[in-house]
């Protein structure tokens, strides 16, 4: 199951194909492949599907470079957990498969097991989904051609009545089920100050000039919907207050209480990370949480539409 | 002095010779001196009538070549297809070559491993003012040579670099060259009569042609332009390879599985194209060919601009194949050589089959360098500039009918004859001076600087061509004989006149005194 031979077998798939009338149809399960990692097979049949789908796996790009794919019956998670190799940073990012495919057929190694873990880069998968930017139909299909890849095939529309077919072939390396432990969600630790983010376009640009002065951030917050950020050298001291953020509810009422709200909870990060962080969002997104753990860690929580995006910095040692 | 230049020139008629004897004569005293002189210049055959086409028949065999040249001029929206060609062009290889001809302006580009050729002809059409002519060396052995004229991409590429701002901003456009000047001159006139100039140096060489016969090929797809755009997209830059499989029934572009990439790095894409997508689509041949990217890539870059479908003529895998654009005003050929189907797999494609026309004008610029040292000759050889002609400049006493040419009054002459006399003598001790460097490496620096002295000689070369150096001499000679047999007139009448003012006062103070033994005193001074 660990080390599974990858015997080559044809991937023989007729999908019933009424993209005219745009209803949800579904699949039987034509896929027979003999794979020991699982089967997927996905169908994006809505344009504006295909470019949301462009969006996010642009997102994702940007985040991270090489992240794992995690493949459930009912979502789809982007998974960064490799400690050593990001410098610590963690992300999970979660998409629900309703609210994206109109088709959805996966099968795990097995029934107990029913995921499916894979390993890509994601500067592939978004250039490849590029194409897909105004596509009629996108696929999606895990086969084996000799190398385990991840095929994606777009129809495009094209001027002519014929429409054109352009396939991917992304290699993916599967992941074995012994190291499925390590790519679980991450718990939220019990924040000390929870803190709405503001606009993030303007963060970034903050950030940005900060860089060049300083690699060394201090992030603080307090109950009061103040956040600053702070960089310190020997020659100048820079420090950029938002001010009336706001404060997201707190779940336990104890914590509120101790806690005096003009106290500041902080953090001190390396700014590239925030900077990787921040530059991966295009648009504006929907719930913006800053969770600060004093002096451990700084977790982001943002909200896509439907897309969720969970986003650690741990501090600098 | 400038009463005797005015003097001269109430003469009249045509430019005499020996403007220094003609003073002489008025002068009065030498008259007889004078006149010899003139009587044994007729004697020498130089009869004023014949003079000038003696003259003319001198300067024939003299002049060795009228230069090659172009001169083009096109409008603000014709700069960008231009600077599109350029730029197309760019992607093949680092040189460029401006080859002017009957048909048109064409350039061309041929890489390093001669494994692809880009060639964009524009027809005069295209320009608004198209002028070009071939060098023509009137010798023994008439020889028609091209402006072989070849530029550095890195010169010529940031002049054309941002294209939208030229179209708004340019009104017309004026390139000229000659093969004996050694830069292209690009002028744009913007607007608000900004005038911009650029001057780019180029290097002669024999500009290369491909021999591939577009007719010949069994398999014709013409597409529009914005087709393989889309399918360019899909291929990273890492990849370097096209594939191109074609049955009769569809099209596929993929991009090419080598086995000794990684193959479990890299994406593998394919796109599939039906033939209703095509404008023209003839398959006579199933046939997978593997190409290079980066020129398609640079064919498309110029399709954008022009507007007209690209047909692509291909042929079995090892024979190369041609990305053309064929327009009213234009002409655009890009011929690649693709990867040989053995079972091998070589590695290298087939180079193309190129001809190379090989001019002698090499030689000839060799043969006429008589008379000069051989420091200086080994410096032409050496030097990537294309030396002009040089004139022997062992001119005999004789040929003083070019003088007649000469639109300037003698004095000018010889005023610039005095200051090339030193310079010459200065060029040639640095001509000795740079010998030796050469030796050393840093030849960019004394190619320059020979450059900057050469550019001077160039312009003092051509005034030779009129006044050969040697009779030049001579004629300085005698002006400053004549010149120092005036002064000593003067200086012995001065001397006359002062005594004269002396005796005077000392007559008009002894007057008052004495009589007539003065007067016996003056006729004795006198």
């Amino acid at each position: 199951m660990t080390s599974a031979v990858l015997k080559c077998c044809p991937v023989d798939v007729t999908v019933n194909r009424s993209l005219s009338t745009g209803k949800l149809h579904r699949v039987e399960l034509l896929l027979q492949t003999k794979l020991a990692l699982g089967t997927l097979d996905v169908l994006l049949s809505k344009s504006f599907l295909c470019a949301r789908a462009v969006g996010v796996s642009n997102m994702i790009a940007k985040l991270a470079k090489t992240c794992t794919l995690r493949i459930s019956p009912d979502k789809l998670n982007f998974i960064l957990s490799d400690k050593l190799a990001s410098g610590g940073v963690s992300m999970w990012c979660e998409l629900e498969q309703e609210n994206f495919f109109s088709e959805f057929q996966m099968e795990g190694i097995s029934a107990a097991n029913n995921e499916i873990y894979l390993e890509l880069t994601s500067e592939n998968l978004s250039r490849a989904l590029k194409t897909a930017q105004n596509a009629r139909a996108l696929k999606i299909k895990l086969t084996n051609k000799h190398y385990p890849c991840l095929t994606v095939s777009i129809e495009l529309l094209s001027v002519s009545s014929s429409s054109r077919i352009v396939t991917h072939d992304i290699p993916v390396k599967v992941i074995p089920r012994r190291l499925w432990k390590d790519l679980q969600e991450p718990t939220v630790p019990d924040s000390d100050v929870s803190i709405y983010l503001p606009v993030l376009k303007t963060m970034k640009s903050v950030v940005e000039k900060m860089k060049n002065i300083s690699n060394h951030l201090i992030i603080e917050a307090n109950l009061n919907g103040e956040l600053n950020l702070k960089i310190e050298t020997e020659l100048v001291c820079v420090t950029t207050h938002f001010k009336d953020l706001g404060n997201p509810p707190l779940a336990s009422e104890n914590a509120s209480q101790a806690r005096n709200p003009e106290q500041m909870a902080e953090v001190h990060i390396d700014i590239r990370k925030l900077l990787q962080f921040l530059a991966g969002q295009q648009a504006n997104p929907t719930k913006a949480v800053c969770n600060i753990v004093n002096n451990k860690i700084v977790h982001f929580d943002l909200l896509h539409e439907d897309v969720s995006l969970q986003y650690f910095i741990p501090a600098l040692s | 002095m400038k009463n005797e230049v005015r003097r001269r020139l109430l003469y009249g008629g045509p430019q005499r010779p020996f403007y220094a004897v003609k003073r002489n004569s008025s002068l009065g005293k030498r008259r007889r001196r004078g006149g010899v002189k003139s009587r044994s210049f007729e004697k020498r055959g130089q009869h004023p009538g014949t003079r000038g086409r003696q003259a003319e028949a001198r300067l024939a065999t003299r002049l060795v070549r009228a230069p090659a040249m172009l001169k083009c001029g096109m409008g603000g929206s014709q700069v960008k297809v231009f600077g599109k060609a350029i730029q197309a062009l760019s992607r093949v290889s680092d040189e460029l070559w401006l080859d002017p001809s009957e048909k048109g302006l064409a350039l061309r580009s041929v890489n390093s491993c001669r494994s692809a050729y880009g060639c964009v002809l524009f027809s005069p059409v295209f320009f608004q003012q198209y002028q070009w002519s071939t060098s023509v060396k009137m010798n023994d052995n008439d020889t028609i040579s091209n402006l072989n004229c070849k530029l550095g991409m890195k010169s010529i590429l940031p002049i054309f670099k941002c294209l939208n701002s030229l179209e708004r901003n340019v009104e017309s456009c004026k390139i000229f060259t000659r093969s004996d000047k050694c830069k292209v001159v690009i002028q744009f006139f913007c607007r608000h009569g900004i005038k911009r100039t650029h001057n780019v140096c180029f290097q002669e060489s024999q500009p290369l042609q491909v021999i591939f016969e577009k007719s010949t090929c069994s398999n014709t797809l013409m597409i529009q332009p914005r087709v393989l755009a889309e399918a360019i997209v899909l291929f990273t830059s890492s990849q370097e390879e096209v594939t191109l499989a074609v049955t009769p029934f569809n099209v596929c572009i993929k991009s090419s599985n080598e086995e000794s990439m990684d193959l479990t790095s890299s994406v593998h894409s394919e796109m599939f194209v039906g033939p209703d997508e095509f404008d023209f689509f003839q398959i006579g041949v199933d046939t997978e060919i593997t190409f290079c990217f980066k020129e398609l890539k640079g064919m498309l870059i110029f399709s954008e601009a022009t507007h007209a479908p690209i047909s692509i003529h291909f042929d079995f895998p090892g024979k190369p194949m041609a990305l053309s654009i064929d327009d009213m005003l234009l002409e655009a050929n890009f011929i690649l050589a693709t990867l040989a189907d053995e079972p091998s797999r070589a590695s290298s494609p087939q180079s193309l089959c190129l001809s190379q026309k090989r001019k002698r004008s090499d030689l000839i610029r060799s043969n006429s360098k008589a008379g000069k040292n051989v420091t200086s000759k080994a410096l032409e050889h050496i030097s990537r500039k294309a030396a002009p002609k040089r004139l022997c400049p062992n001119e005999t006493l004789t040929d003083i009918s070019a003088l007649e040419n000469c639109g300037s009054p003698p004095l000018k002459r010889v005023s610039g004859d005095v200051g090339e006399v030193p310079a010459s003598s200065v060029r040639r001790a640095e001509e000795v001076l740079a010998s030796p460097c050469l030796r050393k490496t840093e030849n960019k620096m004394i190619n320059h600087r020979r450059e900057k002295t050469e550019d001077s000689e160039d312009r003092r070369r051509q005034r030779d061509e009129k006044n050969p150096p040697s009779y030049k001499g001579f004629k300085l000679q005698r002006w400053y004989r004549d010149f120092s047999r005036v002064q000593r007139a003067l200086g012995e009448f001065t001397v006359c006149l002062r005594l004269l003012s002396q005796e005077e006062t000392s007559v008009q103070e002894r007057g008052k005194s004495d009589g007539g033994v003065d007067e016996t005193r003056l006729a004795k001074n006198g």
